[in-house]
């Protein structure tokens, strides 16, 4: 289960979240626990440069892209190495939707497409959709393999 | 509200709308340089934008009060935006041209409405994508009542980007959103719509009126089997599997769409082709059924699977040859998760897949590593299935391909793949299960059928026979391979990594293999042995105990093979290397990473090996400030966890804890280092008790932290408490490990007074103090030494330490026999009147802190104590002088002498308890001698021996868990029947690990993997760790009130006034219980016996040492000790009153009854937002429980329209009357 997807840009506010099997209490403390993992972490850090960190048996992968941090929760089947996929997933979308690792207001002007090629990669906690050109396709309502 | 400057999610919703209207669709540049409230999740009140000293991301936690105002301002303009729909009067498209005006959501609610009825317009169609549709998704969740205008939309446009949004929306309002209107959106909080139209009245629109009118279209539009509008269906069908799956009536007609498509499109012949996509420049009748295939099979995924169904099975295994490689992937997915319930069916149906040739071999060449996984799992659980026993054939073809695994590409899969062989899968595993897995490692072969990277499928694992094994010998690929060379380099490489993630990972594969090799070694699978030359095993080993294993076949294990590299390697050989490698990585920068190395290393120690080079690891982490507490906890955790699995280990990992407790006292939880010790001191056996407690002792031997220097030592013996907090927290350990040793020196010396032969009147003799050490060393080393060690810290250690070691001192006393008695008792005394203690302190250098009048400040705390000695000498020097007249006289005891002695005797033992835990029966304040005497009284007067039923630990039966040697009868009309069943029930419970301490639970909850509670951020401002204060507790139990009824195995918040009380005494009645003796109850449990108000109050606060655990020792001091001295006290004039457990039972009364409630006025109208929130009208009147930071609890005189009684509402909206 992915157990969460969480944007924040560089003062650490959240951008978007996604959350599935996370009880409503405890989402407060995963926001606050990432954005402290990203504060204490993520200075100096290269583009989509993993970074891994683990709280019981949940794994957290995360990385910076442009002025955008991403945080990616799972547990279960998505260890550390598969929410690298996804987070791989993610970014290569992200990047395919702004053109390159983008700028805080960059992310914001493309903030609905984001949100549609999020809902593509993640569905209800699982991981979908990998590659970036089917991704794109399926994001402007065509058939994810074209004819 | 804090804000931060910069641009954020309410600069989104800033920019206007109207923008666009001029063709413009980037932001306008006003909107870019006004700094934005930091919205989100905290948006204020108003949102307006101001620009104020940024702040990090803290504040968007900040305090509920302005989310509360938020969402009024949001529910005030969605209801207007409802009302505006409902009479469409105004006709231009954007009410508010302004600048830099945010645009409110009701805004872009009216302007979906509008724009969806000129959906055919253009400059619509532009505004719907570029501006309204992206900024409505910054919201949490969507108002149902713009349900009607997107169907309208879904309708009657053709854009398609508009479309694509319109089912993400629908989708949106599909999923059920909970009470509180909470989805999993994130983003800017919104109301609980349903809430609010029902409070509207006049035009509300709830989930329940739109959801059955999308479902509706939803699925006319899955179900339209028109070629042009495939792509929608599929949409459609995704948007649908959002629908609440506890709505059977959804339910099964999603069930039946996702079949009936697959009744057309799954069983229609394929041919599979290979590749990514294998489906590029296939003609377009086949993509399409490849689209719908892919769809049906992932709206099946997210839908409950149905075992029984053998539909679901069908259409899974059929999807395994599909073209679509995500499709593959959910079938495999459905397949494993259903191989768990029913692996028989899963392979009989999966039949000839498995073969060469088949789908699931294709499936090891397929370009999707999930898909690999699943296959890992479901090969996994088809081959360790019992339910197959009588099919090795299958098993081990299933087990085959599972070993292909280990050679994939992927980390992830080989990863996996090695998890599986190891026996860890899920968290429900066995010892045995774990233990075999670390026998398959070490001996089995990989017999390869082809190189991984070669993708001709004719492979063939069988019937490769050795002339073909021979042929390819050039390769060395090809060439069989034992199991754990191919891990082992597998994984050495693999912690050459740069990625952090894959060090994680194979650090976490490592940690799970020590975990089986552990369990291997504790089945007692003593043919493991590790100098064994890997490859040149012989067929004998096979032979022994796993020979009923049926793996064997497409596995050869054999001696025949020879490696390329020379027969050399044995197991021992490649761990070495390996762990080699891994000790390399504890130079990664992620700590987290390291904690998951140090993690493999302590799992990976063996007992019998020096754990030196371990140690300095740590030893040198921990001078890394960097860890947070969280961690370090958790790999404290593990040694607990390792223990468990080899006790032998006991002092090795007491080692390593006291590693912890001085380099980071600061950050370990006391409570888990003492369980630590507990665990550790039990299972060490008979030798190692000695050596478990020194090991816990040489806590007390450290030097004073000296602030400043320490910062760049990595020495193990010195303290890094560098600064005030976490000297204060190394005082708080010396004070756990003091009352641990004065609680258990006795257990572990096996020293009680009531085993003692020795006559008093022996050790009276010794009144010389150097003869007495020497007689008391000589005797028991383990308690002198114990001995020796406290005394030191009653002189030398801070107050608080002192007070702890002086009752750790009379704890021993009362249990010790001669001569430790004595010596306790003189040592006492000189501390109470201050007169060795100037001799002493030229030896042990104090602290520097005044050491008050009597010398060491402890003269009046000690009082009572000496007291109790006093009285008990007293008694008896009288009663060898009354045994003396009675032998000179020759006299008989009468009755109402012996009455008399009896008396002492009860009094004595009354007192005695009040300090410590001794076991009524066998007790004898007076000495052996007494023993007869008292008998003889008891037997004339029909006593039984226990009959103190006073006694609080006669009455819970605790006092008879006590022995080990023979534990007597329970009495049971001393109990009630709840008592009983509640310690029956924890008799069942591992005898090790009960689950009724706090820390238990935690140490239960790691090991079990229970992972998804969210982690404490350690930030003083944001959560106060749970334990910090007495109010939180209380606030927090009056809060839940239903947590107390899980909570009966707990320890209780009893209250016998000796309540320096041991944190987990209801362990230590399991270890009673489990003929573990008595090494815990410094006073007893009571299971249940307590009221449950108490209960909720004192659980934490008298029943788990305030002393230890709270955070200012001296602001929490007075009540766990003070008082039950002065009760003590008290208690010496009237020994027989009633027995002090009333002092905190009083307390609680006290404050539950302070709570008489209050009536009072609701002011407004209030919106429940969450569950233990209460929905408001004005005018209300209420009932006021409680206040709690800034809410009330208040009670309703009769349920609201919601059904709910009593809930919290924000203090401003109720006025007290």
């Amino acid at each position: 289960m992915i157990l969460a997807v969480l944007f924040a840009n560089v003062e650490g506010n959240i951008l978007i979240e996604r959350f599935s099997g996370v009880p409503a209490e405890e989402r407060l403390h995963w926001r606050s626990f990432l954005v402290k993992l990203g504060a204490d972490n993520l200075k100096g850090v290269k583009n989509e440069e993993l970074l891994v960190a683990s709280h019981k048996s949940v794994y957290i992968v995360y990385t910076v892209l442009g002025d955008v941090s991403i945080f990616v929760v799972g547990k279960d089947e998505y260890d550390e190495l598969a929410l690298a996929e996804v987070i791989f997933a993610i970014t290569s979308a992200v990047k395919d939707v702004c053109g390159k690792p983008p700028t805080e207001r960059l992310f914001l002007d493309k903030y609905g497409k984001i949100c549609l090629c999020l809902d593509e990669i993640v569905w209800k906690g699982l991981l979908e959709n990998t590659d970036k050109d089917r991704i794109r396709r399926v994001m402007r309502l065509k058939p994810p393999t074209e004819f | 509200m804090a804000d931060s400057s910069g641009t954020t999610l309410m600069d989104l919703i800033t920019a206007d709308p109207a923008a666009s209207t001029s063709g413009s669709t980037t932001l306008p540049p006003s909107s870019v340089s006004a700094s934005a409230t930091s919205a989100s999740q905290q948006p204020s009140g108003s949102v307006t934008t101001t620009s104020s000293s940024s702040s990090s991301g803290k504040t968007i936690l900040g305090e509920k009060k302005s989310k509360r105002a938020t969402l009024m301002q949001i529910q005030s303009d969605t209801i207007s935006a409802a009302k505006a729909a409902l009479h469409p009067m105004k006709t231009n498209i954007m009410p508010q041209k302004q600048k830099k005006k945010p645009v409110s959501y009701s805004q872009l609610a009216r302007s979906i409405h509008e724009l969806a009825a000129t959906s055919d317009q253009k400059s619509s169609q532009k505004q719907l994508v570029h501006h309204v549709f992206p900024k409505l998704a910054v919201y949490n969740s969507v108002d149902p009542s713009l349900a009607p205008s997107l169907l309208m939309l879904n309708q009657q446009c053709e854009d398609r980007t508009i479309l694509r949004y319109v089912y993400y929306y629908l989708a949106r309002i599909l999923s059920d959103t909970g009470a509180q209107g909470l989805s999993s959106g994130g983003g800017i909080p919104t109301p609980n719509w349903d809430a609010l139209a029902d409070i509207d009245a006049v035009g509300g629109v709830t989930r329940a009126d739109v959801v059955p009118r999308i479902v509706e279209q939803l699925s006319a539009e899955a179900s339209n089997a028109d070629i042009e509008f495939h792509a929608r269906r599929l949409q459609a069908l995704k948007a649908l599997t959002y629908a609440s799956a506890s709505n059977t009536n959804i339910l099964t007609r999603l069930y039946e769409i996702v079949f009936g498509i697959l009744d057309k499109v799954a069983d229609a012949p394929q041919k599979r082709k290979k590749g990514v996509f294998g489906t590029k420049g296939g003609d377009k009748e086949s993509i399409i059924r490849s689209n719908l295939q892919y769809a049906a099979l992932s709206a099946l995924r997210r839908l409950p699977l149905d075992p029984g169904n053998p539909a679901f099975l069908h259409r899974a295994v059929q999807g395994l040859s599909f073209s679509d490689p995500i499709a593959v992937r959910h079938a495999l997915e459905i397949i494993s998760e259903l191989a768990t319930k029913d692996p028989y069916a899963v392979a009989m149906s999966l039949g000839k897949l498995v073969l060469p040739g088949g789908a699931l071999q294709d499936v090891l060449h397929l370009h999707d590593v999930l898909a690999r996984v699943s296959l890992a799992r479901l090969c996994h659980t088809i081959s360790r299935a019992r339910a197959l026993d009588e099919r090795p054939d299958i098993k081990s073809q299933f087990n085959s391909v599972l070993y292909q695994l280990l050679l994939d590409p992927s980390e992830r899969v080989c990863f996996e793949a090695i998890l599986c062989v190891l026996g860890k899968c899920d968290n429900t595993e066995r010892t045995e299960e774990r233990a075999a897995g670390w026998y398959r490692l070490t001996r089995e072969i990989l017999k390869l059928p082809e190189a991984p990277s070669v993708s001709s499928k004719g492979s063939t694992a069988e019937s490769n026979d050795s002339s073909k094994a021979s042929k390819d010998k050039s390769q060395k690929t090809r060439r069989p391979q034992p199991l754990i060379k191919l891990v082992m380099r597998r994984l050495e490489s693999a912690f050459r990594s740069f990625s952090r993630p894959v060090l994680h990972a194979a650090a976490r594969v490592v940690q799970e293999m020590g975990k089986s090799r552990a369990a291997a070694f504790a089945v007692g699978l003593q043919d493991i042995d590790e100098g064994v030359i890997v490859n040149t095993h012989s067929d004998a080993v096979d032979d022994t105990a796993f020979n009923e294993n049926p793996y064997a076949t497409g596995v050869r294990r054999t001696s025949s093979v020879s490696s390329g590299t020379g027969g050399k390697d044995t197991i021992a050989g490649l761990l070495a290397s390996l762990m080699e490698v891994v000790r390399t990585t504890v130079a990664c920068e992620c700590v987290y990473v390291r904690a998951m190395v140090i993690k493999a290393l302590i799992w990976m120690q063996v007992p019998h090996e020096s754990f030196d080079e371990l140690g300095s690891i740590i030893a040198s982490e921990l001078s890394d400030p960097a860890w947070p507490a969280t961690l370090l906890n958790d790999i404290l955790l593990t040694l607990h966890a390792r223990f468990k699995a080899t006790p032998d280990m006991a002092v090795t990992l007491l080692e390593i804890a006291r590693i912890f407790a001085t380099k980071v006292p600061g950050k370990i939880d006391a409570d888990v280092l003492q369980l630590l010790w507990k665990t550790c001191l039990v299972g060490a056996g008979p030798d190692g008790k000695h050596t478990a407690l020194e090991a816990v002792t040489i806590v007390l031997d450290l030097p004073p932290p000296q602030p400043g220097s320490m910062s760049r030592l990595t020495s193990v013996d010195r303290v890094s408490a560098s600064d005030p907090k976490s000297a204060l927290a190394l005082q708080r350990l010396v004070q756990a490990a003091v009352w641990f040793l004065g609680e258990n020196a006795n257990y572990a010396a096996s020293e009680y007074a009531w085993e003692s032969a020795t006559p008093p009147g022996t050790a009276l003799m010794m009144l010389d103090a150097d003869k007495m050490v020497a007689a008391a060393s000589s005797r028991n080393p383990t308690l002198a030494g114990a001995l020796t060690r406290l005394q030191r810290c009653a002189f030398s250690g801070s107050w608080e330490v002192r007070i702890v070691a002086a009752q750790a001192l009379t704890t021993m006393a009362i249990r010790s026999g001669e001569p430790f008695r004595l010596q306790i008792y003189e040592f006492l005394n000189a501390l109470a009147h201050g007169g060795v203690q100037s001799q002493l302190s030229e030896i042990h250098p104090s602290n520097g802190e005044d050491q008050g009048a009597s010398g060491t400040g402890l003269g009046f705390l000690i009082s009572p104590m000496i007291k109790v000695l006093d009285e008990m000498y007293r008694a008896q020097d009288e009663l060898i002088k009354d045994i003396r007249n009675h032998d000179n006289t020759n006299k008989e005891w009468t009755d109402e002498e012996l009455k008399k002695l009896y008396e002492t005797h009860e009094r004595l033992l009354d007192l005695v308890s009040l300090f410590c835990y001794v076991p009524r029966a066998k007790y004898l304040p007076l000495g052996p001698i007494s023993a007869k005497l008292i008998d003889v009284y008891r037997t004339k007067h029909n006593i039984s021996a226990s009959t103190g039923l006073s006694d609080p630990a006669v009455a819970t039966g605790i006092s008879d868990l006590i022995y080990e040697s023979k534990p007597p009868p329970v009495e049971s009309d001393a109990l009630d029947d709840d008592l009983v069943n509640a310690w029956a029930a924890n008799l069942g419970d591992d005898g090790l690990l009960g689950n009724s301490a706090p820390a238990m639970n935690r140490v239960n909850e790691f090991l079990a993997g229970i992972g998804t509670d969210a982690p404490d951020v350690e930030e003083e401002n944001i959560i106060s760790r749970p334990s910090v204060s007495y109010d939180d507790m209380w606030a927090k139990t009056l809060l839940e009130p239903s947590e107390l009824e899980e909570d009966d195995g707990r320890s209780s918040g009893t209250s016998s006034p000796d309540s320096t009380g041991s944190v987990e005494t209801s362990i230590s009645s399991h270890f009673g219980g489990m003929s573990y003796p008595s090494l815990f109850s410094s006073k007893p449990t009571n299971y249940g016996a307590s009221q449950s108000s108490e209960r909720s109050g004192g659980r934490r606060y008298g029943g788990s040492s305030s002393i230890y655990e709270t955070g200012s020792p001296i602001r929490e001091e007075p009540p766990s000790y003070a008082s039950s001295v002065m009760q003590r006290y008290e208690s010496f004039e009237n020994p027989l009153a009633a027995r002090g457990s009333q002092s905190f039972e009083s307390e609680d009364e006290e404050r539950l009854s302070s709570g008489n409630p209050q009536s009072g006025k609701a002011l407004y109208d209030f919106t429940a937002g969450g569950d233990d929130e209460l929905n408001l009208t004005a005018g209300e009147e209420v009932e006021i429980e409680y206040e709690v930071d800034g809410w009330y609890h208040v009670k309703k005189k009769r349920p609201g329209r919601d059904g709910k009684m009593a809930g919290l509402v924000p203090v401003l909206y109720v006025n007290k009357s």
